[in-house]
């Protein structure tokens, strides 16, 4: 895929479908170690180790539709082929694990891209909670939509003021990361 | 204009599914991109990379395009060659680059004007 965001948005989902209520979504960009870590965790109803074993294969999906599932398998191989890695670790009926790692500087690393389009299009999609961090060396940007929900009270998030407002406080969160997020 | 007919113009090495040489190309799409191929290549296309994984027989049989041609010499995995014999995916190896092969693809006149217009 052309950004990370992509195959992001994609794991997110897999989260969803996967029945979860909360989401922990965490970047950490380490330009001393030349690493860049994505991690997203979830309490999902997870899944055993023969589906495990069998989701980065991509003839193997656990849609009827069709016999082929290429989200994970891409999000493998685009970390593979920046001298990293894509760990997943599971538990049915407690939750799934899913950890990319790349080279940071690796010239085919694709960049993050549009983390606030990517963040904003998952909260708005649905009831699932997300806790998102996101490290560049020292600096952080972190909220919670559990949070934000609490002090919304009964204004749904989806609502224009609110949804703009999200926006904006997302897009100002990464923009104090960016100076050293290439 | 089949398979058979671009593996002799190009002298492409065939690499797996042999017994598909006969399909019809309908045109071509060059990318290493394997989420733009899924999105934009067309049933019939014969597709140009020099990408090799296993994931390249998945999007080819996704989106039931003709065959492969991997360029610049990228040598597939076994498991590669492996899922394209199972899937009928021909993969057509040459040492030229990707830009080589696709001007000669338009010398044999299959564009791809149902994707750019």
């Amino acid at each position: 895929m052309r950004e990370l965001s992509l195959h992001i948005l994609d794991a997110l989902e897999n989260s969803r479908e996967a029945g979860a209520t909360h989401v922990e979504l965490t970047i950490a960009e380490d330009l001393v170690a030349d690493r860049l870590t994505i991690t997203i965790r979830d309490n999902g109803c997870g899944m055993n180790e023969e589906t495990l074993a069998r989701v980065t294969d991509p003839f193997y999906t656990s849609r009827k539709t069709r016999h082929i599932g290429l989200g994970i398998p891409l999000f493998q191989a685009a970390a593979e082929r920046c001298n990293g890695e894509l760990v997943i670790t599971s538990q049915p009926g407690k939750g799934t694990m899913l950890r990319a790692v790349f080279q940071h500087s690796h010239l085919d690393r694709a960049p993050l891209g549009d983390m606030t389009g990517t963040l904003l299009s998952f909260v708005l999609g649905g009831v699932c909670d997300l806790s998102y961090l996101h490290r560049v060396n020292e600096r952080e940007f972190a909220f919670s939509t559990a949070e934000i929900k609490a002090e919304l009270g009964d204004v749904p998030p989806s609502h224009p003021a609110v949804r703009e407002w999200l926006r904006s406080f997302i897009a100002e969160g990464e923009a104090t990361l960016i100076p050293l997020s290439v | 204009m089949n398979l058979r007919d671009i593996v002799d113009q190009l002298a492409l090495e065939v690499c797996a599914a042999e017994e598909k040489l006969d399909t019809e190309v309908t045109g071509g799409y060059a990318s290493d991109l394997l989420s733009y191929v899924m999105a934009r290549a067309k049933e019939g296309n014969v597709w140009v990379t020099m990408q090799s994984h296993v994931n390249v027989v998945a999007v080819a049989s996704l989106v039931n395009l003709a065959g492969v041609i991997t360029t610049e010499g990228t040598k597939a995995e076994p498991a590669t060659l492996e899922k394209a014999n199972q899937e009928g995916i021909p993969i057509l190896a040459t040492k030229l680059t990707t830009y080589t092969v696709a001007g000669k693809l338009y010398e044999l006149g299959i564009g791809n004007e149902d994707i750019d217009g």
